[in-house]
């Protein structure tokens, strides 16, 4: 009984963060990208406190208090305070467009799910069914860095992708080891940074953050 | 106790350049000599191995379990050795280990305080973390720490702000953590197998458990764990089709900062992904990673060859032999244990050689107005010290003898005939002739002929021998050594290291 509602908060909250993720695609303003990336963050901490519950283990709790600071409470106001300086150009002009975006997330989710099969097939955890929407929520997170043009975009698809790797290994494991965890995000934190700061500059030398004009560097 | 020596001394250094405010030229001086601690360290290491021993340091807290979390055999002395040489020269070649600079001379821009005391900081904060890689026993922490190894590095590619370098370490820092982010989705997953097999333990992503436990593992899910570990660790490595950021980044960092990347952090990416190619070999048995490593250094050869004959510039055209010679270790190390062992020499010749390149490269760029091979005609006649060396580099690159590059090569295709690959190594020796060609080619144009007035920077003194120079001397004799013999401490070093990788 307890398993069978375990196993189907686990695949609910999983859709529901990676529902979250393909949101990213339809949305059009860099303000939204923050916000669904705050939402997806807390979804996720949720999902690490069912988890911990269910699964009997106390460390889960304290790397959920850890993700909900950074990724819930520090990175989407450094976000937003980016997006108030930088995003006045309202319009994102991704490289494909929203109907093919939403196709070929589709698809992705689809092959997440062939990919994951031996996955699933090898566990017996409870938290199994969630496997394959992680998985797809890395490629959905993969596919938003590759075909957006705006650096800020970028980032968020990178913390996307993140997310999805940390669903994917709480799912799988009921979390690796928490020295790892916490050193990730720390590797989280410090690349997020670096990359604000290049945000910075490519707005100051560039004069916009659309990395297409990026393309000066050739043989 | 050892490793304290090896990885504080970085540690030390990054800490004394961020207190020390304006930067000043004792703090570089101070950072280039401790990085002979950690050189000593690393040679201290080689010696515990080869006399049998396997160095471990652990600490056993009541809620963290890092048992054994740091461990050095052969294959990561020989590592320690390749990092921390390079890391103790580059840091004696850095910038701003001189008088504050009136007019530019030999090895240096005129960088202002703030950028140096940056560069110091962040350029050993970048060491400590690649020697934390080699020394790691828990994959977790090498993931970790590689890339830790991005996010410093990326602060010191664009030294100086312009639309070249902020463009370069833009791809650089999306392409890598996105690559690595593809390597931590592998980790978990061969983490996760281990669990589902035997239970949950704190130190089951320790590479010796995983390496004892890996016969058990699960093929389909190693597999899969292993395409995800080889696009991530391969991007950071620059291995082909993931290679993209390599010619731009190498192409603007600092000069240091390049050999490093170029020497030292190839080798350790390199170095991550044979830990796990272990793994998933003790699985899988070798044939499934040996394909995959033979098709992707095929194309990187291949890639290699074709950006070389087109290259105009001469950093890049160094990125493009980086690439080359990935392409070639990739297709040793999938040649079995003989394959292997000419491979890791390679490693150890190629970090020799690169490293040389990229300092002479440096006084190049500053000597003339241009980075355009066309436009740096004349080596010999205006720097008649760095032209010769960088005739000898070159020429050691490309595998001519007496470079020890040529030994390695030799071993690699006599490794690849004896193993029945006649096409594969037939195609490899056509695409390494093609690279020969255009780059003695492209080093016709730069050696000889005479530049005109404005395409050399007059105000820098025609050049003369300084230690600099001798520094630099080093490696040439290093490369002649290896090209005429193969000492014993490192050929047991080798065989070691081959033992432990490749069955």
């Amino acid at each position: 009984m307890n398993d069978s509602l375990f196993s189907q908060l686990s695949t609910l909250g999983s859709s529901v963060i990676l529902l979250l993720g393909i949101t990213l695609l339809w949305r059009k303003s860099l303000h939204a990208y923050a916000g669904i990336f705050r939402w997806q963050s807390a979804a996720l901490t949720v999902m690490f406190v069912i988890i911990g519950y269910f699964g009997h283990d106390p460390e889960l709790y304290v790397v959920a208090a850890v993700l909900f600071i950074l990724k819930v409470l520090v990175l989407p106001r450094y976000l937003e305070r980016m997006e108030k300086r930088f995003g006045d150009q309202r319009e994102l002009q991704p490289y494909v467009n929203v109907v093919t975006s939403l196709m070929l997330s589709g698809l992705l989710v689809l092959l997440a799910y062939v990919i994951a099969r031996p996955l699933v097939l090898v566990s017996d955890l409870p938290t199994r069914g969630g496997l394959p929407l992680a998985m797809g929520l890395v490629f959905v997170g993969l596919f938003v860095v590759i075909t957006r043009k705006n650096a800020l975009a970028q980032i968020v698809g990178f913390l996307v992708m993140e997310n999805g790797i940390a669903l994917l290994a709480v799912l799988a494991t009921f979390g690796i080891p928490i020295i790892v965890e916490l050193g990730v995000f720390l590797d989280v934190l410090m690349g997020f940074l670096v990359m604000q700061v290049f945000v910075y500059h490519i707005h100051s030398t560039f004069e916009s953050i659309d990395v297409d004009q990026l393309n000066e560097l050739k043989h | 106790m050892t490793f304290f020596f090896l990885i504080l001394p970085p540690l030390l250094a990054a800490l004394i350049a961020s207190l020390v405010r304006p930067y000043r030229a004792l703090v570089g001086w101070i950072g280039a000599w401790l990085s002979l601690i950690s050189l000593g360290a690393a040679f201290g290491f080689v010696a515990q191995v080869i006399n049998g021993q396997t160095p471990t340091w652990g600490l056993k807290l009541e809620w963290l379990n890092l048992d054994e979390v740091l461990r050095a055999d052969s294959l990561s002395a020989l590592l320690m050795v390749c990092v921390t040489a390079v890391a103790a020269l580059a840091l004696f070649l850095s910038p701003g280990l001189g008088p504050p600079i009136q007019n530019p001379h030999w090895g240096e821009l005129a960088y202002r305080p703030n950028q140096l005391r940056r560069y110091h900081v962040f350029i050993n904060l970048f060491i400590a973390a690649m020697l934390l890689t080699v020394s790691a026993n828990n994959v977790g922490v090498m993931w970790i720490t590689i890339e830790a190894t991005t996010v410093f590095s990326a602060f010191i590619i664009p030294l100086k702000l312009n639309k070249a370098s902020i463009e370069a370490s833009w791809k650089y820092i999306i392409l890598c953590s996105v690559g690595i982010a593809l390597a931590f989705v592998g980790t978990v997953l061969g983490y996760f197998d281990f669990v589902s097999l035997s239970g949950r333990a704190g130190n089951a992503l320790n590479w010796t458990v995983l390496f004892a436990n890996a016969h058990s593992l699960h093929p389909e899910v190693v597999r899969l764990a292993f395409v995800f570990l080889l696009i991530g660790y391969g991007t950071k490595a620059g291995i082909a089709p993931m290679h993209t950021w390599k010619p731009d980044a190498y192409g603007e960092s600092p000069a240091p900062l390049t050999a490093l990347m170029a020497s030292s952090l190839f080798a350790v990416a390199m170095y991550a992904l044979l830990r796990w190619k272990a793994v998933a070999d003790a699985t899988l048995g070798s044939g499934y990673t040996n394909n995959l490593f033979m098709v992707l250094g095929l194309l990187s050869l291949l890639i290699a060859a074709l950006s070389v004959v087109l290259a105009t510039d001469y950093k890049r055209m160094f990125a493009y032999s980086s690439i080359e010679h990935t392409g070639l270790m990739c297709l040793g190390f999938a040649l079995g244990p003989l394959g292997t062992f000419a491979a890791l020499l390679h490693l150890v010749n190629h970090t020799a050689a690169k490293s040389l390149m990229f300092f002479l490269v440096d006084n190049i760029e500053h000597k003339y107005r241009s980075p355009l091979i066309e436009k740096t005609p004349g080596l010999l006649k205006t720097m008649p010290w760095t032209g010769a060396l960088f005739a000898f580099g070159l020429m050691t690159l490309i595998g001519l003898p007496p470079g020890g590059i040529f030994i390695a090569e030799f071993a690699l295709f006599r490794a690849g005939f004896a193993l029945k690959h006649p096409w594969l190594m037939g195609a490899a020796l056509a695409l390494l002739a093609v690279v020969f060609v255009s780059f003695i080619r492209h080093l016709n144009k730069m050696l000889y002929g005479t530049p005109s007035a404005e395409e050399i920077n007059t105000e820098r003194p025609t050049e003369r021998f300084s230690w600099r120079i001798a520094l630099l001397l080093i490696n040439v004799a290093m490369l002649i050594t290896l090209g005429l013999s193969l000492p014993a401490p490192l050929q047991t070093l080798l065989n070691q290291s081959v033992g432990i990788i490749s069955k």
